[in-house]
């Protein structure tokens, strides 16, 4: 590798060009996840989803005009936030790389399938727990997991064929504001119960 | 025309540059086995493009051991694309 190189000729240009993206091309295609890390992460959103359901959804507490159990609320974003946090640190030491895309589009699902799947299957959680409808919550939170798990796998698919354009996902500050938006929700919730 | 940047117009710079596009941040490992370079040869590199500001260094932990972790800035970026633009005008002037 020499730090000083004349002008290059077209050829040359050429070569270095696909040389560079062929090897940026095979640091991407060597990242992988963890092992049984979709199932992990569409476990814990399944868990999640029906704690806040279940949790949110009391028709007997909030006829009375009452919150219902927050601390199941609270009990199923820590589940979440331990599988998430445990994972990421997975990923890193296995990769030895960190992909700002990864840890905002398939473990937080700003993704556009999660971020669409995850609420539609949330709300749809918590009307069927108000109907008391458990065969439901169950069903809603299993479809809103694997939504959530096969996001991710598709962005994984996405970052391959354009890793330059995908790697970085939301700022460092945005994630900060959104996880401390979400512990502030957890310890909020916990101090209620 | 837009003009080679000196300090990325070494093929192997031009790699450690495009490389680091695909992540965040890179283990200094990591990045040696994927360039097939030597810790030395990827050192003075390292060194070179974080002296102009295109790169910085930290330290961080894997795996329990201290590690170099390595990520392109701002400045970085502007000047890899900026340069990558030449490159392509100057194939495409043959051309």
């Amino acid at each position: 590798m020499e730090s000083k190189s004349p002008r290059p000729t077209a050829q040359e240009a050429s070569a270095a060009l696909v040389d560079a993206e062929a090897t940026r091309a095979r640091l991407a295609g060597r990242i992988a996840t963890p092992s049984w890390f979709f199932v992990s992460m569409g476990v814990a959103i399944a868990v999640q989803v029906a704690t806040v359901a279940v949790g949110l959804g009391d028709k007997q507490a909030l006829d009375a005009g009452e919150l219902g159990t927050p601390w199941l609320v609270a009990a199923g974003l820590a589940v979440f936030a331990a599988v998430a946090g445990v994972q990421l640190a997975r990923f890193r030491r296995l990769n030895g790389v960190w992909l700002g895309g990864f840890a905002s589009r398939v473990v937080l699902g700003t993704a556009t399938a999660a971020s669409v799947s995850y609420p539609v299957a949330l709300g749809a959680a918590i009307w069927a727990a108000y109907g008391e409808r458990w065969w439901l919550v169950a069903l809603w939170s299993l479809v809103g997991g694997a939504a959530y798990a096969l996001s991710g796998r598709r962005w994984m698919h996405t970052y391959r064929g354009d890793p330059a354009a995908h790697a970085r996902g939301e700022s460092l500050a945005w994630l900060a504001l959104v996880t401390a938006a979400a512990v502030g929700g957890l310890v909020t919730l916990a101090l209620n119960a | 025309m837009a003009e080679l940047d000196e300090h990325v117009v070494a093929p192997a710079r031009l790699t450690l540059m495009t490389t680091l596009t695909a992540v965040s941040d890179a283990e200094f490992a990591t990045l040696r086995e994927t360039l097939g370079v030597s810790d030395s040869v990827l050192s003075k590199h390292l060194g070179a493009l974080e002296a102009v500001g295109y790169l910085r260094r930290h330290k961080g932990v894997r795996g329990g051991r201290r590690t170099t972790w390595i990520s392109l800035t701002p400045l970085g970026r502007r000047a890899l694309r900026a340069h990558v633009t030449a490159l392509r005008a100057l194939i495409d002037a043959i051309d």
